[in-house]
């Protein structure tokens, strides 16, 4: 990474005044920033020393939790990477058919909560589920063939849900990448499995590792999926020690374990991604013509239609199967109208907030020294790792104690999916930054261009198909938010996510599939309408 | 002349005026909350919604219900307590209700309708008391267990013929911390953890809650389910092949515990008036109708029909009282996690 100046906003002819709002500027983020998720952080170190033990989890078993965490959390990511690389490569770069559709599809997964997936996989490939049924049926065999429980049912699950992450870093970053680099080293002779080898995934490295550790994070902090799919991990350990013994000592104790082990991973990364840099020589992203896939076209699209069938139409196919009939849909949709502008509202709010203050992180903690950046983007990464029930309850505690008037508003829901997804535009922005040559901003203010004109000619227009794809990414995650949601919202405020877990608690299984249905639907829809816009090139 | 600090300040001004927007539009329920009566109830919402929907018919009083796990919302009430949220609590368990109770969390409350409910089920100082009851049964699949075979005795489980087909929910349901503290009431620690290795040397499964176990049980994942009394109701209603034993109830036999849903006034409610009146309310015949029916609960208080269910009084149970079997869920956990974390 080239290193730039130290602080932004020196500009060719600093005023002192201008130095000193600079600095003002950065020193207000940075408060900002620490005053949003370092209150939870410490109440959890200060709960963890206060604790001094862990409670029912014995040092050996801690290593084991660790252990399982972790491979458990590689895997997924491995397994999303090989999902998503191949899909994005396919919808951005060839003449695959029906590309369009299937780039809209491969983000699909992503609206469908974890725990969701796991459900329907659990009727699908469970002991007693659907396809153990039919093979004993075609072969009159008692044996069990397949059982989705347990460890491997669990990076199953998680990769299939999460790939989509590194999808859309990936394809934005393929978008933004000038092809003509590519274009060039095939004029040169280097085949077409060369150019991907030595040309595309080295620039798509930044992307790629960026959601990349979304997946690994999601995976570390998920709770729901894992505890129906039967797999101990750290969060299924934290929720134990938290609701059958109330023991909130060992709870923090345990959840600062894994934050820690979340900052060695963000570490790596950092060391990982520091070492080459990838830099766009020019900002046109040209369109590039469709590399012809000629007669590797229909296996292609065989490839394609297997990891969206797995991950898209399997899963919703189930849930579709257990709603009842469309006289009970409506039923459903008039009945809860309340709770889909709720969860609209809030994810939009969440969304928005998290684009502006994302790209506000991501464009500071590149102009500022490295070391402050780091810094910045690291805390914020932090916040993706407290495990939601964890993040809630201390939420509860200061804010309810400290600014009682924001505590029982749904203002407190907002603050949580900042703190728990705030990583996400940071993420996105920073490696779509990093994939701009720094002398292209330097050559525009050498001509003159103010620093405004900077940003808003040459910066903005470069990461705009990545603000929008991160907008999507925190609505999304908002949209699918449970374990916090669950404790912060004020009585009688309750969201898609919290109906779907009630009447799924409650064995209403024809509700839950069509409000998850319903989940899914409003999730998707503001990706749809990203993706028409930029079909149409409006955005 | 423009410079990357007015972009940066107007972007974060946009950010402000946004979020301040979006902030006056939204709803502020703590505000407008004061005169409404705020439950957080860890009883299914199909249970409490039509009570609650009578209360307010017959009284006027605005309800918020807050609908979540027993345990979570436990522990936000914990979380609350320099400034209490919410006026009511209701719960799957009394032990629960006992842990509060000792943290100064609870308000009692005694009344003539609160004085009804037999001893067993509510708790000594009024800081809480049960409101309708779940029997502990053995639910079985009846594609995998003929009538005639289902266990009679849960102490039954541990023969090798049942090796690989039984399962319970963990302690994260109280309800099942609940039944082996009893166990230890009634028969010591040592008997307790001999009998709990045995059932896990023949293969029980440790689930994550009771939705699991009777859902496990009527696929026939499992062949027996270690589980509560409306669950056999809920597993039928889904056309699951199942069948229901009540265990122990043999002259001289060990009982199979009852546990009551319970209710409490949280410690410092702004609604301390309409809390207790909605406590008399639930515990009142037209409030007892209503639950009992809504949910395949058993009613507690003796003059109460108890509809499809099996009455408390026809269910030989444990003589162990709820004080005694709060004391004991926290030796019990213990055990138990020592025998198997995954407990």
């Amino acid at each position: 990474m080239t290193q730039a100046a130290p602080i932004a906003l020196t500009s060719p002819a600093p005023t002192a005044a201008r130095g000193w709002l600079a600095q003002a500027g950065v020193i207000a983020l940075l408060v900002g920033v620490g005053l949003l998720i370092l209150p939870p952080l410490l109440y959890l170190a200060a709960s963890a020393v206060q604790a001094g033990s862990l409670g029912a989890v014995s040092i050996g078993s801690l290593g084991g939790l660790v252990f399982t965490t972790l491979s458990l959390a590689t895997l997924a990511t491995t397994w999303a990477m090989m999902l998503a690389l191949p899909l994005a490569w396919l919808v951005v770069r060839t003449d695959l058919p029906f590309r369009n559709l299937c780039r809209w599809l491969a983000v699909v997964p992503l609206a469908i909560p974890s725990y969701i997936g796991a459900m329907a996989y659990i009727a699908l490939l469970g002991p007693v589920g659907s396809v153990n049924a039919w093979f004993t049926t075609l072969t009159g065999s008692q044996q069990q063939w397949i059982n989705i429980y347990g460890f491997w049912g669990g990076v199953f699950v998680l990769g299939l849900f999460t790939y989509p992450y590194i999808f859309l870093l990936a394809s934005a970053a393929l978008e933004a990448t000038n092809p003509s680099v590519e274009e060039t080293a095939r004029s040169l002779g280097e085949s077409p499995l060369g150019v991907l080898r030595r040309v595309t995934l080295p620039m798509l490295r930044p992307s790629v590792l960026a959601g990349g550790l979304l997946v690994f994070l999601y995976a570390l902090s998920d709770f729901g999926s894992l505890s129906l799919l039967r797999v101990h991990v750290f969060t299924t350990a934290i929720y134990h020690q938290l609701n059958t013994r109330f023991d909130q000592a060992s709870s923090a104790m345990l959840s600062f374990v894994l934050v820690l082990i979340t900052l060695a991973v963000l570490v790596g990364q950092r060391i990982l991604l520091s070492r080459r840099s990838y830099v766009t020589i020019t900002g046109t992203a040209r369109m590039a013509r469709p590399l012809r896939l000629g007669r590797w076209r229909w296996p292609a699209a065989a490839l394609t239609g297997g990891i969206l069938g797995l991950s898209v139409f399997i899963p919703l196919g189930v849930l579709l199967a257990q709603t009842g009939s469309g006289g009970q849909f409506l039923e459903v949709l008039r009945e809860q109208g309340r709770f889909i502008q709720n969860s609209l509202v809030m994810a939009g709010m969440a969304a928005t907030l998290a684009m502006i203050l994302g790209f506000l992180i991501a464009f500071t903690a590149k102009h500022a020294q490295r070391r402050t950046g780091a810094v910045l983007t690291g805390t914020i990464q932090v916040g993706y790792a407290i495990p939601g029930t964890v993040l809630g309850l201390s939420l509860i505690l200061l804010y309810n104690t400290y600014l009682p008037w924001l505590y029982g508003t749904v203002g407190i829901l907002v603050l949580a999916y900042l703190i728990r997804f705030l990583t996400q535009p940071v993420q996105g922005v920073e490696s779509a930054l990093a994939a701009i040559n720094p002398h292209l901003e330097e050559a525009a203010r050498s001509l003159a261009a103010s620093p405004g004109a900077v940003l808003r000619q040459i910066l903005a227009p470069l990461v705009r198909p990545t603000l929008f794809a991160v907008w999507t990414l925190v609505f999304i995650s908002a949209m699918k938010e449970l374990d916090a949601t669950l404790l912060l919202r004020p009585a009688g405020f309750d969201t898609l996510s919290v109906r779907v877990y009630i009447h799924t608690v409650e064995a209403e299984y024809a509700k839950a599939g069509t409000l998850a249905l319903l989940l899914i639907a409003f999730t998707v829809l503001p990706w749809s309408v990203v993706t028409h816009l930029q079909e149409k090139k409006i955005v | 002349m423009r410079s990357d600090i007015t972009i940066v300040f107007r972007t974060a001004a946009a950010a402000l005026l946004i979020a301040s927007a979006a902030g006056s539009m939204a709803p502020f329920p703590a505000e407008a909350a004061s005169d409404r009566l705020v439950i957080y109830s860890g009883r299914k919402e199909k249970a409490i919604k039509p009570v609650v929907e009578a209360f307010t018919k017959q009284t006027g009083i605005q309800v918020d219900l807050k609908i979540g796990k027993t345990s979570g919302l436990a522990n936000e009430i914990r979380m609350e307590k320099v400034r209490p949220r919410g006026d009511l609590f209701i719960s799957t368990e009394g032990g629960i209700m006992e842990v509060l109770a000792k943290d100064g969390l609870l308000d009692p409350y005694q009344s003539a309708a609160t004085k009804a409910v037999p001893d067993e089920f509510k708790s000594v100082t009024g800081a809480w008391t049960g409101i309708s009851g779940r029997a502990r049964i053995l639910l079985y699949n009846k594609n995998l267990v003929p009538e005639k075979e289902a266990p009679k005795s849960i102490l039954e489980l541990t023969d090798p013929k049942w090796k690989g087909k039984l399962a319970i929910a963990g302690t994260r349901e109280r309800t099942s911390l609940a039944w082996a503290a009893s166990l230890v009431a009634m028969k010591g620690e040592a008997f307790t953890r001999d009998y709990i290795s045995k059932l896990q040397a023949n293969g029980l499964k440790i689930l994550t809650d009771n939705t699991e176990v009777w859902q496990g049980v009527g696929r026939g994942e499992f062949a027996i389910g270690l589980t509560n009394s409306p669950n056999y109701y809920l597993a039928k209603q889904n056309n699951l092949p199942v069948g229901v034993a009540y265990p122990d109830q043999e002259v001289g036999g060990l009982g199979t515990p009852i546990n009551p849903n319970a209710v409490a006034v949280i410690k410092g409610a702004t609604n301390l008036a309409t809390a207790r009146k909605f406590i008399d309310f639930l515990l009142s015949r037209e409030g007892q109708r209503i639950l009992v029916t809504q949910d395949y609960e058993m009613p507690l208080l003796a003059d109460v029909e108890a509809g499809e269910v099996l009455p408390a009084k026809a269910i030989k149970r444990p003589a162990v009282t709820a004080q005694r079997l709060a004391e004991l869920e926290e030796p019990t956990l213990a055990l138990l996690t020592s025998l198997n974390p995954n407990w």
